[in-house]
């Protein structure tokens, strides 16, 4: 009897595991259970509705219907469902949000998010990407930094 | 060049106002009104921006939608943002947040929905979670 692929998955994690550690694929795995740790791929993720994952990842497409804490990173596109949690920094060349998808975190999309970055600081600790201040204020933080303009 | 709209809605219409947050009513051909509860001046129209837009802020109960031409460079508190252009700012939403595939955004948003096409750009920190925007204007009520 063949085994029970899940059509596009070769891989499944299935909704009673409880992964703990590194994981590493080629083609594509679908993740119904709990995972830990990073995952690092060429191909494509899914975290499906009810599932839950903590940690970094890194893969080529990633569709997101359930929780994920922590950072990803995506050559081609991210995928966000309207049953999604992501609290975590997104790097990614292509982004798709569907209404109803929550997310905190930084957000790089375009060419930029695409290309390989250094270690991403926490997303609290980053400064916004636009400066709003008053120009008043903005000009006392140069002078405070030092050099006459 | 900047196109002010009046908004379709019929009877008169509840807003919330963009520096404290709370609700009023107003009547339904009104532009603008002052807030009832901080005294604030509230501009309630819809806006599309098809060229150039730079302020010190851009806040409106109404809607906005900069164009495929158009580019907005200020902070924004707005019901409903779309954008088919460029927009540099920070952007605090009680509605959806909508960033075509020809839109490019840099800034934050704080917004209860958001829904970002594919082929957009996006750099900013987002806080995307039901009622997000509104817990923030309401905090800030005297």
């Amino acid at each position: 009897m063949a085994a029970d692929t899940g059509g596009d998955f070769p891989t499944i994690i299935g909704p009673d595991a409880n992964f703990k550690g590194e994981l590493r694929f080629e083609k594509a795995v679908k993740h119904l259970g709990r995972f830990e740790g990073t995952i690092e791929s060429k191909g494509r993720l899914l975290v499906a509705e009810g599932a839950s994952l903590s940690g970094d990842v890194k893969a080529e497409t990633i569709d997101v219907q359930g929780e994920v804490k922590g950072n990803l990173h995506a050559t081609g596109k991210v995928c966000l469902t309207s049953t999604a949690k992501l609290e975590g920094d997104l790097h990614t060349a292509r982004l798709e949000v569907n209404e109803g998808a929550v997310f905190v975190g930084r957000c790089v999309v375009g060419a930029n998010g695409a290309r390989p970055t250094q270690e991403s600081k926490p997303a609290a600790e980053t400064k916004p990407a636009v400066d709003t201040r008053p120009q008043a204020d903005q000009g006392r933080d140069r002078a405070a930094v030092g050099g006459k303009r | 060049m900047l196109k002010r709209q009046a908004s379709t809605s019929d009877g008169g219409r509840t807003v919330h106002c963009t520096h404290c947050g709370r609700a009023q009513e107003v009547a339904r051909r009104a532009m603008s009104v002052f807030c009832v509860h901080c005294t604030q001046r509230l501009i309630i129209e819809d806006y599309t921006i098809t060229s150039y837009h730079a302020t010190r802020m851009f806040a409106t109960c109404g809607d906005i939608v900069v164009e495929k031409s158009g580019f907005v460079s200020a902070p924004i508190r707005v019901r409903q943002l779309t954008v088919r252009g460029r927009v540099q700012g920070n952007v605090e939403a009680r509605g959806c947040v909508r960033i075509d595939r020809t839109g490019q955004f840099r800034g934050d948003i704080v917004a209860p929905r958001l829904v970002v096409a594919d082929g957009a750009q996006l750099n900013g920190y987002l806080r995307i979670a039901p009622s997000s925007a509104g817990d923030r204007m309401e905090e800030r009520a005297p």
